[in-house]
């Protein structure tokens, strides 16, 4: 038997909050810190940061140990603090992007799909939000999950370096000025495609395959072409290969797979389709009727 | 509260609603009418989310579709008909969370979700996740989000969907309580007539998409008021049928047995009418027409 209140106080005051985005993405955000998955993540996420932060430690006593002397000549070939290593932090060989892709697909597949599925978005435009409002949240969160993830790659070892070998060391002292550019590049490849495939599917669960459908389709589409045709800008249609060749270009690695016009125009054309599928499919007259 | 004038929307060529031109004044106004009679549509029309082809109108001072309009809905609270919950958190989670969406501060939000909470019944139950909540909980949560920020104005669609008799009693009792205790005016769509019956001050029927009757409660049970069946000792001439028409409007007519909307309410009057014109009145029973038999007739009579 429920207990009922004697009655409802007086109205507090509206129109202090914060803006209906800014509410949208925190309360997305507090959902997925706590769902298991993204404690799974955050432990893959924090492993691959320590081992990169262990091998830089190794790197520098490799360098500075007298009983490592011998092999210091040889060291010194394979430690070069060149572009390929810099754009390496963002992307540990495609193995950071690669699981990045399914942290981003597992959580931001239901960004906009879950939504769909409990029905929440006609309520939502019933409040004070607007379309537009509702993309920017779900954007903000899809582009600034991945973002803040990459975030600790780009910044982490570079303080590490600047602390135990100072602008000597393995990590170039000007190395966040591109890196984080970088980050945010391929944040905003990630998250667009992030935005689009979660608004195509009717659950969480289709939104995680839509997001690995595109991933693989254009990968191996873009492969084929490439191949075919012998021309490589065919891969900027795979979104692996745009999150791939940002860091590379900025930071400056001589002959990237894909060059500065096919990185511009893919991650352009990726995030005006993505954006503008995800802006269709979550209008109110969809949402409402 | 709401007013609208030759108001038309479509959904491409379909006419959703079809010139409607209605006044509301505060209360608690019963919104009724069979599936598709575009009573959804008029919410929505009101809430700002669907753009009137024609007419114009205003809710709470505001002009539809101006550009005010994304501001009005935090003055108006809107309980949709379908499950609108997220399953994964809890009831005091979300009605925060709406209530932030509505323009509440977080603290204030948080305080008030606790508040509404209490006062829909759910108090003890507001920490649990909401998928495990009964059809009577769920309801009741969706009242409490469409609550949180004390609007003006709440449209509430089919709260008593999916609820036994219990259930039902309740929320009415909680409608009812909305009106009275918070003094926020009530729009009511419902295809269950007893539940308009019960809480409504004023009744608008609707049917695809046009204005089948309006009016208050209190005129409508008058008219009701003046339904009577008469019998007479022999059955009536020509000429007695035709005066017939002074006394009132005849409904229907079967085996002797009129059915009489008078003109006046007062029952002296058939008695008066037939010692004037020679008749002898055996039977003269008032009808206990109820809500739903008089909509099933304004949505017939409009059926020809």
């Amino acid at each position: 038997m429920p207990i009922y209140a004697p009655t409802l106080p007086p109205r507090p005051e509206v129109s202090q909050g914060l803006p209906p985005a800014l509410v949208i993405a925190r309360f997305d955000l507090r959902r997925v810190l706590k769902q298991r998955i993204g404690r799974f993540f955050g432990f893959m996420f924090v492993g691959s940061l320590l081992v990169q932060l262990g091998i830089l430690y190794v790197r520098f006593l490799i360098q500075h140990q007298r009983g490592f002397e011998g092999i210091r000549d040889f060291a010194k070939e394979i430690l070069t603090q060149g572009p390929e290593f810099h754009a390496g932090l963002l992307t540990m060989n495609g193995w950071l992007t690669t699981l990045l892709w399914f942290q981003v697909a597992l959580v931001g597949g239901g960004l906009i799909a879950r939504d769909t599925l409990y029905r929440i978005r006609p309520l939502m435009y019933a409040h004070p939000v607007r379309p537009r409002d509702y993309l920017a949240a779900k954007g903000l969160f899809g582009v600034g999950l991945p973002f803040f993830i990459l975030l600790p790659f780009a910044l982490l070892p570079w303080a590490m370096s600047l602390l135990i070998a100072g602008v000597n060391g393995p990590v170039s002292p000007y190395a966040p000025l591109y890196l984080v550019p970088a980050a945010l590049c391929m944040a905003l490849v990630m998250g667009a495609v992030t935005l689009g495939a979660s608004s195509l599917a009717s659950s969480p669960r289709a939104g995680f395959g839509w997001v690995l459908g595109i991933y693989l389709s254009t990968n191996a589409i873009g492969g084929i072409l490439s191949a075919a045709l012998k021309q490589d800008f065919w891969m900027a249609m795979s979104p692996q290969a745009l999150v791939q060749a940002w860091p590379a270009l900025l930071s400056g690695v001589p002959n990237p797979i894909l060059g500065w016009a096919a990185t511009l125009v893919g991650t352009a054309l990726h995030v005006t389709l993505w954006i503008l599928v995800a802006a269709r499919r979550s209008r109110p007259s969809e949402a409402v009727l | 509260m709401i007013s609208f004038h030759d108001l038309e929307v479509r959904y491409g060529p379909t006419v959703a609603l079809d010139h409607l031109s209605l006044e509301l004044t505060d209360g608690v106004v019963g919104l009724l009418g069979p599936n598709g009679s575009g009573k959804s549509t008029l919410l929505k029309t009101l809430l700002g989310l669907l753009k009137p082809a024609k007419g114009e109108g205003q809710v709470l001072g505001v002009a539809l579709n101006s550009p005010e309009a994304a501001h009005l809905r935090a003055r108006i609270g809107y309980m949709p008909e379908y499950d609108a919950l997220i399953e994964d958190v809890s009831a005091y989670d979300q009605v925060a969370f709406w209530g932030e969406l509505s323009g509440l501060d977080a603290a204030s939000a948080r305080d008030r979700a606790h508040e509404v909470l209490y006062f829909v019944g759910l108090d003890e139950a507001r920490y649990r996740h909401v998928s495990g909540y009964s059809t009577g909980m769920r309801q009741r949560v969706k009242l409490a989000q469409a609550l949180v920020h004390s609007p003006e104005l709440v449209f509430l669609d089919e709260p008593t969907n999916g609820l036994d008799p219990d259930g039902r009693r309740r929320m009415l009792a909680l409608v009812m309580r909305v009106r009275t205790e918070l003094g926020t005016g009530v729009i009511l769509a419902s295809h269950l007539l007893e539940d308009v019956e019960r809480c409504a001050d004023q009744l608008v029927i609707l049917d695809q998409g046009r204005l089948k009757a309006a009016g208050s409660m209190a005129s409508l049970r008058r008219m009701l008021a003046k339904r009577f069946e008469l019998r007479f000792l022999d059955p009536l001439n020509e000429t007695q049928r035709a005066q017939l028409e002074t006394l009132g409007q005849v409904r229907a007519e079967h085996q002797g047995l009129f059915d009489l909307e008078l003109h006046d309410a007062d029952p002296r009057k058939p008695f008066q009418w037939a010692e004037s014109v020679g008749a002898v009145l055996v039977q003269l029973t008032p009808r206990h027409d109820r809500l739903d038999e008089v909509l099933i007739r304004a949505l017939h009579e409009g059926s020809h």
